[in-house]
């Protein structure tokens, strides 16, 4: 599961960042059919956030209209040193999660 | 939009001149200008001061004749005076800058015409309201006076006459009217009538241009070699070993990201020739990682599709009655298993396109069945707004289905993007078009019917199993699961509003028509007729059986299932009249009859098996497509469908070994032969009251009514295509 | 013998009417030719909307829904979305729903925001299986609805069977 986070390293306090994330999954929609013309079964990511220093400053919810591969871009207000953690959970629950430190001056 | 921001033929490149070397224009056309020029009367009309007129035409041309039906109709509402009618493509750019005012650009499922007549009829009429309304008001009288026809309008009292090129920049200004009144089919002058095709002329002079004859200053050349296995990958490339072969520039990898499964994984070579780039390409060390399908092979896809030919699980596509208690009671059971390949578009063109790609400009020259799909993939490969970009189209040398899919526009972008400034143009080779289509799907199908002890159908299951081009093109299309396409030509009325123009020919009693989806790893797509093609050979190779089997005439057995299609039974009649059905002259003939594109067709073969090889004498075909726009075009149209839909039952198979296309240039995909094309006498029979398409469904009953002859010729029942392989020998 | 799936039925048009038997579908561009989008919500995006929000009246304006003009396949079409507020404690944006008016579900995404984003503009991709207004609904916090759509033209093969 690779995922790609950019973010600036630094912020004037009160600045608004914008932060792009991207991870990698199929987001596999439930319409899609195989071989033998069985349904493909849906496999998405439902649920993103992103904590600053342990507060959710942002959240989305995904279907299955989101591409593959989902990709985010979302602005928050830089307030204090410190670090953002950006949590992904797909439909079963499982949790994939990727950290970026955040130097406030 | 002005002249010199039109993509006009005069502006292209001429690579077939008669010195056979390109000239250069020196100048790129430059599109995308939207602005209405002068002599716009409207988005669909163009008038000179010299009373020329130039129609717009939204839909590609690829031979059909779509581009002179439209002009016809457009033409026939404006009065204008046909000998002075010309015609040019506004870009899908220029259709998105205003609104788009020309709607649809696609061209396929034998809707040029059908899709959009209402609107260019009225596009035209409109036109010629605003004209007379100009002239009119110069006259300083009432527009209700006045009359048009010949591009010249008249005062009726006063005898005062104009013409269109006088008035035509005072019309442009006119208040665009509302709710115009179409004209009826019957009063038609030019619509209607076998107008000679506006493109012949230019195309024997050798000045229209395909996107094969492109040349522009500075252009380089590309050839490009997919990966060979389907969802394989290219792992590397030795460029610096062919480096210093002569005109080489770049050899670059080119992944194209085209949707689910379809996208390329390939590597291009660029050179100042295009022979040159290829020759480099052949010699390029490559490795490549096959990846799951590299040992795919044919018997792998019949496995698979014979898997579903039992099978518990399968999709209805039409159903009526009780066919199992049909089946308890039959007197006598008839049963028959078909099979049909995967076939490839083969155009004469192999597939192409020209770009120009700067920081802030994407500029796509190429023949597409979809303008604005090509502008997409423009948009989407150069990373560019989509306003920043154009695509500007040539004639198709062949289209058929193939050319409605970017994936080579997205590849010769990827490529100019290497080098900004400078035109690429990416020329796929012969075999690379022969190993990388969307091949018309594979299937299989299972028939039994019942007869009763009057030898009366009294149960038909017509079951299905193969690929669906839905599940692996447009998934989101699926109704639960299922691909109503793969019905085409033997759907269930009602079952929904797109089908119905593909409804089941004939009303049986106790029926069911189902699918048991199989998808082999091949890329399927649109090859002209589509899924009408394979369910015409099931269906009335099949009739044919039930009629031998019941030991009567496969005319009136048809027939007495046909009461409530008369428009049906009407195409069927005729081509059995004419052919001679049933006289006794010695001559082995079999009929087939299909409703597809929303029009009615037959057809009557009359084939001889000479030492063991099958000669096709003679096809009576008939066509009720509603409204004939152009009876002469149409005649053409289904002249040129037994070539085509021949040419697939005699040659038409691609197959696979180590998870490779096998046939890869036409010594071994063929095409029939002038030598071996039949006669055919086509009756053009527009009943009125409809427009059905044309290009598409007398494909389907070319095979059938041969396949149904030459069980007439032999007795032998021919159910698998292609027939080069088949014993013919009685 | 059983041929039939549940997951096959397709029912009889006389039973259900016309968009009950497209259901799932997608408004398929590829198969059906869909009039020209009219001012009224499909009734399944008109549910979605209902189901998250109420029957609070939506007014138009305040968010920008930015797509391109054309898509090829619809695959992956890029969306940003902006809405026009000073995102303070007073007064900010506290949720922005998207859907699909003619997607095999109107659901697209969602996402709950506030003060602390600053700005309300999000960039995303999704999915489109045919032409059709996109269409974004935003919530602020005192609860009044603002929504804005987008028209993407979605082009796909040529020579699908269009009705």
């Amino acid at each position: 599961m690779t995922i790609r986070i950019a973010i600036p390293s630094q912020a004037k306090v009160g600045e608004i960042i914008e932060i792009r994330t991207l991870i990698q999954h199929p987001m596999e929609t439930g319409f899609r059919r195989d071989e033998y013309g069985r349904a493909i079964p849906r496999d998405i990511l439902e649920r993103f956030s992103c904590l600053y220093n342990g507060e959710i400053v942002f959240e989305a919810t995904l279907f299955p209209a989101v591409t593959a591969n989902p990709y985010l871009t979302f602005c928050t207000r830089a307030t204090e040193s410190g670090t953002l953690v950006f949590r992904w959970t797909d439909q079963r629950g499982e949790v994939f999660e990727e950290t970026a430190d955040l130097e406030v001056v | 939009m002005t002249n010199s921001a039109t993509i006009t033929r005069r502006q292209f490149i001429v690579g077939a001149s008669a010195a056979g070397i390109g000239l250069s224009l020196g100048v790129l056309p430059r599109g995308a200008s939207a602005a209405a020029g002068p002599d716009e009367v409207n988005a669909w009309v163009r008038i000179a001061t010299d009373d020329t007129v130039t129609i717009r035409i939204a839909r590609s041309e690829m031979g059909q004749g779509t581009l002179t039906g439209l002009a016809q109709l457009v033409a026939e509402e404006l009065e204008c005076d046909w000998n002075r009618v010309t015609w040019e493509f506004p870009t899908p750019g220029q259709n998105l800058a205003r609104e788009r005012v020309w709607k649809d650009f696609s061209t396929g499922g034998s809707n040029g015409l059908r899709g959009s007549q209402q609107y260019v009829r009225e596009g035209g009429a409109a036109a010629r309201i605003m004209l007379i309304g100009a002239a009119a008001e110069a006259w300083g009288v009432s527009a209700s006076e006045c009359s048009a026809r010949d591009s010249v309008i008249t005062h009726g009292p006063s005898g005062r006459t104009t013409t269109f090129g006088k008035v035509a920049v005072a019309a442009a200004r006119q208040p665009v009217p509302q709710n115009v009144t179409l004209k009826d089919p019957s009063t038609w002058h030019t619509a209607g009538k076998p107008k000679m095709r506006l493109d012949t002329q230019d195309k024997l002079t050798g000045k229209l241009v395909y996107g094969a004859d492109l040349r522009f200053d500075g252009m380089l050349l590309a050839s490009i070699m997919d990966c060979p296995v389907k969802g394989g990958k290219l792992v590397s490339f030795d460029a610096d070993a062919i480096k210093d072969m002569p005109g080489v520039k770049k050899v670059l990898a080119v992944k194209t990201s085209v949707g689910t499964g379809l996208g390329t994984d390939g590597v291009a070579v660029v050179a100042d020739t295009w022979w040159r780039a290829h020759s480099a390409l052949k010699a390029l060390p490559i490795e490549w990682d096959f990846g799951p399908n590299a040992n795919f092979s044919d018997a792998d896809v019949t496995r698979l599709l014979e898997s579903g030919l039992d099978a518990d699980e399968a999709f209805r596509g039409n159903w009526a009655g009780d066919m199992d208690a049909a089946f308890a009671s039959a007197e006598q059971m008839v049963e028959s298993v078909y099979k049909c390949p995967s076939q490839s578009h083969a155009p004469m063109e192999p597939m192409n396109a020209t770009a120009l790609v700067t920081a802030d400009k994407c500029e796509v020259w190429c023949p597409t069945q979809n303008g604005e799909s090509a502008l997409a993939a423009a948009a989407e490969a150069s990373g560019l707004p989509i306003e920043k970009c154009d695509v500007h189209k040539t004639l198709l040398g062949g289209g058929f289905g193939r050319r409605g899919a970017p994936d080579y526009v997205h590849q010769v972008v990827a490529i100019a993007k290497a080098f900004p400034g400078t035109p690429i143009k990416l020329q796929w080779s012969r075999e690379e078009d022969q190993k990388h289509g969307f091949y018309h799907p594979t299937t299989m199908a299972k028939l039994r019917g019942s007869l009763d002890a009057d030898g009366k159908l009294t149960g038909l299951h017509m079951r299905i199993s193969g690929q669906s081009i839905l599940a692996a093109l447009i998934p989101q299309a699926l109704v639960n699961g299922a691909d109503l396409a793969t019905f085409q030509g033997v759907v269930k009325p009602g079952l929904s509003p797109s089908m119905d123009q593909h409804q089941i020919s004939y009303d049986f009693p106790n029926l069911l028509v189902d699918h048991a989806m199989r998808n082999p790893p091949i890329r399927p797509g649109f090859w002209r007729g589509v899924n009408v093609n394979q369910n015409a050979i099931y269906l009335e190779s099949f009739m044919d059986e039930l009629a031998h089997a019941a030991g009567r005439d496969p005319l009136e057995f048809r027939l007495a299932h046909m009461e409530k299609n008369p428009k049906g039974a009407a195409v069927l009649k005729a081509v059995a009249e004419r052919s001679g059905w049933g006289s006794e002259d010695g001559k082995a003939r079999g009929l087939a009859t299909m409703y597809a594109f929303g029009s009615y067709v037959a057809a009557c073969a009359e084939v001889r098996v000479v030492d063991g090889k099958l000669k096709i004498d003679r096809i009576v075909a008939a066509t009720d497509c509603g409204t004939a726009v152009n009876p002469q075009q149409i005649q053409a149209q289904v002249e040129g469908s037994f070539v085509y839909g021949l040419s697939a039952m005699l040659y038409g198979e691609i197959t696979y070994k180590d998870g490779q296309v096998q046939q890869d240039n036409f010594h071994t995909y063929p095409s029939m032969r002038i030598a071996e094309m039949p006669l055919v006498e086509a009756i053009v029979m527009p009943s009125g009251g409809f427009f059905g398409g044309v290009g598409e469904p007398t494909i389907a009953v070319a095979a059938p009514a041969v396949l149904n002859a030459l069980f007439a010729a032999t007795g032998k029942r021919i159910r698998s295509i292609p027939l080069k392989d088949a014993d013919l020998t009685a | 013998m059983s041929p039939e799936t549940p997951s096959g039925q397709i029912a009889p048009r006389s039973a259900v009417k016309r968009r009950q038997v497209l259901k799932g579908l997608a408004g398929g561009v590829a198969i059906f030719a869909w009039p020209t989008p009219g001012l009224a919500l499909p009734e399944d995006a008109t549910r979605a909307i209902q189901a998250l929000f109420g029957d609070r009246p939506l007014q138009e304006g305040r968010v920008v829904v930015e797509l391109p003009k054309l898509s090829e396949n619809g695959y992956s079409v890029a969306m940003a979305i902006d809405v026009d507020s000073p995102m303070t404690e007073n007064d900010h944006v506290s949720r922005i729903a998207v859907f699909a008016e003619e997607n095999p579900l109107p659901d697209v995404v969602r996402f709950e925001l506030g003060p602390r984003a600053g700005r309300a503009s999000i960039k995303t991709r999704i999915r489109l299986g045919a032409s059709q207004r996109i269409r974004a609904v935003a919530q602020m916090n005192d609860g009044s609805l603002w929504t804005s759509y987008a028209f993407t033209v979605v082009t796909l093969a040529a020579c699908v069977v269009q009705g």
